[in-house]
Formats: structure tokens, C-alpha cells, sequence
């Protein structure tokens, strides 16, 4: 199907939007629906764009499956959206330069799920509370966590000195 | 308490609203666009029991809603006044929402994430609406495993908002910068620094109420703290330059725009919601400068005047009606 704005392109986002209380429903292009103000719509065609160049490159393409919900890296790509939170898993390596495409970074730095001492980023939150809550971590060595909380505080450290 | 367009907040003369959406996903269950109709039932009843089953004072104050259970107009009213999102109205599997009565906090269930929390609340009042997600996340977190990867933070279905999860947004009212063409400069150099700004109400960048969103776009690699203290500066560096660039307006000018937007609203007979969009603009600029003297709030007006909240309280309007039933409702609230 062709866009139904320009009439050139192939239109790979389906709008259904509210225009002066009338549902309608559009065929745009990438670059149309960008340019229509579809930001989500266009971000996500941006990311399947990203992936395209990398689908093209057939063989390299992993043919694992997610074993949670069975979807492939390819379907993955092909849609700008990721079937479930092993798929980050699975597929990594291959998201990764994506991520960092997108967010300019790789690294998670903010908070943790965790019941309430732990959540990180609290107002007013001070340095020595974190240092007690490392200690806290360490001597349960869940070091994962820990590796966060140390983190955080060589952010607030950097802060400080700036 | 009231909803956040019928609320005075701080800043509100340009900072309309704040918002704060976290996305949340269950772990070992598929993401929605790769659920069954079962799983997402499912999911339904699991949040439904880790909110409203938690016996706390404080989910006593919300309200579990199936999607199914409410008619069209009524879902594009929700949009209307910022509720919901078009793409969640739009759903026809099973969806449900979890809503406050002053509808401040809305939690989507099964929307592009299993979970997303929504507060919002009036004027520039980023923080307080981030306290009160968080402490909802934090209830959610005693009963529910959320799909958490210590490298990549909270898993989400798009990409996009992996890591925090968090998208933080103000909405301002800009007249003055749209009319002196900088707005579009601004935005450019925002976008750089991983803010975006979008046009509220209008076809691709334009607004045609000179309300724009500014939103931070980076989810992953910036924790929660900076992301709101940086949407704080642009926001307030925002305030001060349309205020200076309102200060150059010549008055006289001015003075006329405003009182020329309110004359017609206060005598339409029809009245188009693009039409009541821009005067209502001129008119709560008028308001903010001193110019003019008005008790009812423009903002309130826009929303309620709205075409599906119109729908929603005269009954479904062919939108010849519609728009006499707007001048009506409008010259009532301005007399
Ligand atoms: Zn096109
Ligand atoms: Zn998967």
C-alpha cells in the first residue's frame, strides 16, 4: 500500500487518530507520519528502519528464538518492538549498538526494583545514606545491587565536585 | 480535589501541566503486542489484586475500570482530557485502567507496556507527580515481579523507553515565543540535548493553542533524578524567555488580540473547535499580562469544549451542532 500523503512510499504506519472529534484512519510513510507529528508511531518506524539495515544482511541474522516467547531477532527488527523481557536476553549482543543508537548509552543507572530501603534515587537522599546501604548489600552479598549502589554514589561524588 | 485542568497549580499562568508516565512489565509473560487474550486477562486480575488488593488507605481512593465496559465517546473524552492515550482508546483487547477520583493518577493495563502509571497534575509540579508514581511502583513492586535486567534497567516493549522506564513531560502555553518564529529554534536545540518538544492540538509542529510538550526522550544511562532536574531547567529557562519575549510585544497590539479574542467568544452563536482554540490562546495570554480581567480559566474551557467531551455531556453531536453547542457553552462561562 502507498502512503496516502505523498503517494510515493510505502506506507508502514497505520494511524487511527481523532481529528475535531471524527476517527480517522491513515496509510502514511516513515517520513510522512514524522512529519504528521506521530511521534511514537515514527519512533518505532525509526528503530525498524535501524534494524532494516542490519536485516538486509540476511546471513548474519541469528536464527534463535526466544524460548519465553518464541520470537525471533528478526521480528524483532522487522517490527520495532520486543516480545517479552528474556528477548533482551537472548538477544543482546544484537540490540545493544541499537540501544546505543538511540539512548547514547548501554547502562542502566537509575533505580532498582526493590522493596522500600533500596530505592535509590530518593529527594534529599544523602551520600552516607548510600554508603549504608552498600555496606548493608555487601554483607548480604546481593552484589548486583551493590554494583548499582556504587554507582550511584560516584555520581553524587562526581556531582559534589562539580 | 479536582482534575488537573479545573486546578490552579504553580506556574500555571505558562506551565499548564506536568506529567510522569513509568513504564512497568511483568516478568515471564510476553509483551502486549505478543499476548493472548487470556494473558491479558490475566494481567488485568494480577494488577487489579496487587493495587486494589493491598488493603492500603490509599488504594481505597482508586477505582479498577474494564476498558469494555466504556463506550466509545467516553474513551475519547478520557484522551480529551489526558487520561488515556488515542493509541490505548483505540485498543479492542481487553484493557482496563486504574484511576483516582480526581482522575490524577491513571495506571493503563495492557496499553504498549503491561503497566504504565501515569500522574498528572496542574502548573509545574514535577516532582510531586513523581513522589506519587513512585510510591504507586512501590505497591505494584510488593505483590508483582517487574521484568528488570540489572545492565538495562526496567524492560519495555519499544526500546525506546528501556531503562528508567520514565517519559516526564510539562506542558506550556508559549504564545510569544511561537509568534516571533523562536520556538522553532528552541526546539532544535532542545532535541539535541534529548528533550523533544511536540505542538499539543495541531497538525504536525504547529499548536494551534500555542501549547507545546516538552518531554526528556533518553530513558537509559540517566537516572530518574536527572532526567526531571533537566526537564526543570529547560522548563524554567523556557518560562523566563517567553516572558522576556512577551515584555517586546508591542502593548497596543497586544492589548487589541486579547480583546478582540475575548469579544468573540463572549458573542459567538458557532463556534469551531480551531477557531476556540487560538482565542482561547489570545485570551489566556491576556489574562497572564494583566490585560484582561476574567474568572473563568481558559485552559477548563478548551478542555471541556473539547468535541467528545461536548458528546460526553449534550449527547452525540452531528459537528454542526457540536459547534453551536461549544459558543453556547462558551459564551456562558465568559459572561
Ligand atoms: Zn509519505
Ligand atoms: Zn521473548
Amino acid at each position: 500500500m502507498l502512503c496516502e500523503k505523498c503517494g510515493k512510499n510505502h506506507a508502514t504506519t497505520h494511524i487511527k487518530t481523532v481529528v475535531n472529534g471524527v476517527i480517522r484512519e491513515y496509510n502514511l510513510c516513515d517520513s510522512c507520519a514524522a512529519n504528521s507529528g506521530y511521534a511514537t508511531n515514527s519512533l518505532t518506524g525509526m528503530l525498524a528502519s535501524m534494524f532494516g539495515d542490519f536485516t538486509k544482511q540476511e546471513s548474519l541474522i541469528p536464527q534463535t528464538k526466544c524460548s519465553v516467547c518464541g520470537a525471533t531477532f528478526r521480528d524483532i527488527a522487522k517490527s520495532g518492538k520486543v516480545g517479552c523481557g528474556e528477548c533482551y536476553n537472548t538477544f543482546y549482543d544484537e540490540l545493544l549498538p541499537y540501544l546505543k543508537r538511540v539512548h547514547g548509552s548501554t547502562k542502566h543507572v537509575g533505580k532498582v526494583p526493590c522493596s522500600a530501603p533500596l530505592t535509590v534515587i530518593q529527594k534529599g537522599e544523602t551520600i552516607e545514606d548510600l554508603r549504608n546501604e552498600l555496606a548493608r548489600l555487601v554483607r548480604e552479598e546481593n552484589y548486583e545491587q551493590a554494583a548499582v549502589v556504587r554507582d550511584k554514589i560516584k555520581e553524587m561524588e562526581a556531582g559534589e565536585n562539580e | 480535589m479536582s482534575n488537573w485542568y479545573k486546578t490552579a497549580g504553580p506556574k500555571d499562568d505558562i506551565a499548564v501541566s506536568s506529567r510522569i508516565r513509568l513504564a512497568r512489565n511483568l516478568k515471564g509473560m510476553p509483551f502486549p503486542s505478543r499476548m493472548t487474550t487470556e494473558q491479558r486477562i490475566e494481567l488485568n486480575n494480577r494488577v487489579k489484586e496487587a493495587i486494589l488488593g493491598s488493603n492500603t488507605p490509599f488504594a481505597k481512593t482508586l477505582k479498577y475500570i474494564d476498558m469494555r465496559d466504556v463506550p466509545e465517546t467516553q474513551k475519547y473524552a478520557m484522551v480529551e482530557r489526558h487520561i488515556i492515550s488515542p493509541e490505548f482508546a483505540n485498543k479492542t483487547e481487553p484493557t482496563a485502567i486504574i484511576l483516582s477520583g480526581d482522575e490524577s493518577i491513571s495506571i493503563m493495563i495492557g496499553e504498549e507496556d503491561h503497566i504504565r502509571i501515569q500522574v498528572i497534575l496542574s502548573g509545574l509540579q514535577l516532582n510531586e507527580a513523581y513522589d506519587i508514581a513512585e510510591r504507586i511502583d512501590a505497591l505494584l513492586y510488593d505483590s508483582l515481579h517487574f521484568a528488570f535486567d540489572s545492565r538495562l534497567g526496567f524492560l519495555t516493549e519499544c526500546p525506546t523507553n528501556l531503562g528508567t522506564g520514565l517519559r516526564a513531560s510539562v506542558m506550556l502555553h508559549l504564545p510569544a515565543l511561537e509568534s516571533s518564529g523562536e520556538i522553532e529554534n528552541l526546539g532544535s536545540s532542545i532535541g539535541k540535548i534529548g528533550f523533544t518538544v511536540r505542538g499539543m492540538y495541531g497538525e504536525g509542529s504547529k499548536s494551534l493553542a500555542s501549547l507545546y510538550q516538552i518531554s526528556n526522550q533518553i530513558t537509559l544511562g540517566l537516572s530518574e533524578k536527572n532526567a526531571l532536574d533537566n526537564l526543570k531547567i529547560i522548563t524554567t529557562q523556557l518560562i523566563e524567555k517567553e516572558l522576556e519575549s512577551r515584555n517586546n510585544l508591542n502593548q497596543l497590539g497586544i492589548e487589541d488580540i486579547c480583546y478582540r479574542a475575548l469579544g468573540t467568544l463572549q458573542n459567538a452563536r458557532i463556534l469551531s473547535s480551531k477557531e476556540m482554540m487560538s482565542l482561547l490562546s489570545s485570551v489566556k495570554l491576556g489574562a497572564s499580562m494583566g490585560i484582561l480581567n476574567i474568572e473563568a480559566s481558559p485552559l477548563e474551557i478548551l478542555i471541556e469544549a473539547q468535541p467528545f467531551m461536548l458528546c460526553q455531556k449534550y449527547g452525540i453531536l452531528e459537528p454542526q451542532d457540536r459547534d453551536i453547542y461549544r459558543a453556547n457553552m462558551v459564551r456562558e462561562k465568559l459572561k
